[in-house]
């Protein structure tokens, strides 16, 4: 409890000086020096009802009277986030406070509404969630709108301004060479005799957004791109896998990919990528984005409506979406949002292009609104034990 | 410094006579040092279980609502996870009760070496503590489909555990998992009472004539019978509330009911707290269904202690 009060009592100094800075005007030339400089922030503190972007200037000089960024569920080793906060941080000055790192996008959420009313340390300002998470977001009235510069590059997002996507990645085949000799090329393959009792997930269907998306992905291939009987096909496709011995039920992780367990694994090509260096050739993998059925999966943004440092948050997604947080993204892998802008105005460095796999591999990539993202979801995790496992 | 050179001349004076005349107290300082217990009791066994009953009539908007505690008993997944769950945690619990006892009893009264026993209790103390990730990582990487043991077996004997189409991802393969940290329980809790068994009594029993098989039927094992059932409910509870080494074992693969509960509160994917506060609750009604079974037989089966 003592935490929260924390917040609310520099709150008060803050107004505290600003009132003394205002009276005393004239009578000190040193106060004098800081007064006027004071109270003019107070006086400009940029408006943040219209949700149109604020010039930089203005908002760095708000972030910086707040001085601090509660972000949430931002692992170090995910989409490069660490640079990510060390850049900001080094660049603006501002301090950031870092809940849980591991959290889901549901515990974000409720990280937003039970701080509702606290401007304490546990309040997170920024959220980043998977895009399905919006709508239950929008509906609870947890998002504030702001339109970053540059929103009209921004391929996916909320007309409103409400959320948007920062980055998003393509479901790959993460392989294991010295295990595995052809690597499969689309999801037809990981039916083949040769890869019995080598296939496996990143996380289990019920629990985690990744592995829905590897259901519905199959399915989506399967179904020649028939987005509506997709999520059936998917079930149907990963009934035949399990049938043939070839679905291997561990939940694969760099352990079980390096100890060979899990030799072909879907996920994230971002995150198959950052395996890879992390690896280091111990063993050698092999990235496949398949050759039909490709779907990407964007990341949103958002800014808490509650939260104690709403310039900061701004500031924060400025900076993220801005071309150098964008290419930050990249060298962790994960293809930015606005990266066929940049691309056409000559601003992602080619080395970094270089190390992710070929960009016609991503042309396909399908996109799913919130609601055919949900609507797969549920058909998929409501039917996945019956269809599959036969139960 | 002071202090505790007081304390430390104070202490032996002599002949204190260790035994005193019970004093009049009042029961509130009979109770007080009880009350860090309660406090425990209270902040992490009752109030955890209100919480998952009130929550368990909770919609996802936060309404109450019965459909949770109906779900239970409708929804062929729910009803499936309970009795998976049930059926893996009567299994290894009876496993680890009986291949335990045993191998308490081959250690204490076996007539083996006494180094093997200090051997025995101290893997046991281990072994009884090792699980989540780590111990069912343990197993995939021994005998999971690339693991050490399965391959070894392969190439020295031409053995495929496989062949036979069994699966270490499986309802027995997880068993096996359990029993890892199952029996090792049993040992640490069984050898002390089989320490309690006086050679005496088996003595006075040949004495009168009585065979090895009177001797146990009889006098031994009515005499173990309540740490027996004690330990077997408490192996059956360790069970049926493991959650991390089955989750990272096999995911969802096999439907258990803390699984389905962790889908249901912390995933990405579904989110429906109330749903898993039900599932919760029924956990802790069938627990609580056991404990009452166990009082009432352990009554019975002590009475002639007394």
């Amino acid at each position: 409890m003592s935490s929260n009060m924390q917040d609310p009592s520099k709150k008060v100094t803050r107004r505290d000086f600003l009132k003394f800075g205002a009276t005393v005007v004239g009578t000190s030339a040193l106060l004098a020096a800081c007064g006027p400089q004071a109270t003019e922030v107070a006086a400009n503190l940029p408006d943040l009802t219209s949700g149109n972007s604020i010039p930089l200037d203005d908002l760095i000089a708000a972030a910086k009277t707040e001085g601090e960024l509660t972000t949430i569920a931002l692992p170090h080793d995910w989409a490069n986030y660490g640079e990510m906060i060390e850049t900001f941080k080094a660049k603006y000055g501002i301090k950031v406070n870092e809940l849980d790192p591991n959290a889901g996008s549901a515990d974000e959420l409720a990280a937003i509404e039970a701080n509702k009313d606290s401007m304490g340390p546990q309040a997170p300002d920024v959220v980043d969630v998977g895009v399905g998470h919006t709508a239950n977001a929008m509906s609870k009235g947890l998002f504030a709108k702001y339109k970053v510069a540059g929103w009209d590059s921004i391929e996916m997002k909320d007309p409103d301004g409400y959320w948007w996507a920062e980055y998003y990645g393509a479901l790959c085949f993460e392989v294991s060479k010295p295990a595995i000799e052809n690597s499969p090329q689309d999801w037809d393959d990981l039916l083949k005799p040769e890869y019995k009792g080598k296939v496996a997930m990143a996380g289990d269907v019920l629990k985690s957004n990744q592995s829905v998306m590897t259901v519905y992905a199959a399915g989506l291939s399967r179904a020649g791109g028939d987005k509506t009987k997709a999520a059936e096909a998917g079930l149907q496709f990963w009934k035949e896998v399990n049938d043939a011995g070839n679905f291997i039920p561990v939940i694969a992780d760099q352990g079980t990919i390096a100890q060979g367990e899990t030799p072909i694994v879907m996920e994230w090509d971002y995150l198959a990528l950052a395996n890879r260096d992390s690896l280091a050739g111990n063993p050698e993998t092999d990235i496949v984005i398949p050759k039909t059925g490709v779907i990407a999966g964007p990341y949103a943004g958002g800014i808490s409506a509650y939260a104690p440092h709403p310039y900061a948050a701004r500031l924060w997604w400025e900076f993220v979406m801005s071309d150098e947080g964008q290419n930050i993204y990249l060298k962790g892998y994960a293809h930015p949002i606005r990266f066929n802008d940049m691309a056409k105005r000559g601003v992602v460095p080619a080395d970094l292009a270089a190390k992710l796999p070929p960009a016609e591999a991503y042309a396909n990539a399908v996109f799913l609104s919130v609601d055919e993202l949900q609507a797969a979801t549920t058909y998929i995790t409501e039917n996945w034990r019956s269809v599959v496992f036969g139960e | 410094m002071s202090i505790t050179n007081e304390k430390l001349t104070a202490q032996p004076k002599g002949d204190v006579p260790m035994a005193r005349p019970p004093t009049k107290r009042s029961p509130v300082i009979n109770w007080l040092p009880l009350a860090p217990f309660f406090l425990f009791a209270a902040m992490f066994l009752f109030l955890p279980s209100i919480s998952i009953f009130i929550g368990s009539f909770k919609s996802v908007d936060g309404g109450f609502t019965f459909d949770n505690i109906i779900a239970l008993f409708t929804v062929k997944d729910f009803i499936n996870a309970y009795r998976t769950s049930l059926m893996i945690s009567a299994i290894t619990a009876l496993g680890g009760a009986v291949f335990g006892f045993l191998l308490a009893y081959a250690v204490v009264l076996g007539g083996l070496p006494k180094g093997l026993r200090t051997f025995m209790t101290t893997f046991s103390g281990v072994a009884s503590n090792f699980a989540g990730v780590p111990l069912a990582f343990a197993f995939i990487a021994t005998m999971g489909n690339n693991g050490l043991v399965t391959r070894w077996l392969e190439s020295a004997f031409g053995f495929d555990i496989h062949a036979g189409g069994f699966t270490i991802y499986s309802v027995t393969g997880l068993s096996i998992v359990y029993m890892y940290f199952q029996f090792p329980l049993m040992v640490l809790i069984m050898a002390p009472a089989l320490d309690g068994l006086r050679r005496e009594w088996s003595e006075a029993c040949a004495n009168l004539g009585g065979t090895s098989w009177h001797y146990w039927r009889y006098i031994a094992f009515p005499i173990l019978i309540p740490s027996l059932l004690g330990t077997t409910i408490l192996l059956f509870g360790n069970a049926f509330g493991a959650y991390a080494t089955a989750y990272a074992f096999s995911g969802s693969f096999i439907n258990l009911v803390p699984i389905l509960i962790g889908a249901q509160m912390q995933g990405d994917v579904l989110f429906n707290p109330g749903l898993g506060n039900a599932l919760a609750l029924g956990m802790v009604f069938i627990m609580s269904i056991s404990m009452i079974g166990y009082v009432s037989l352990q009554r019975r089966a002590a009475r002639w202690l007394q």
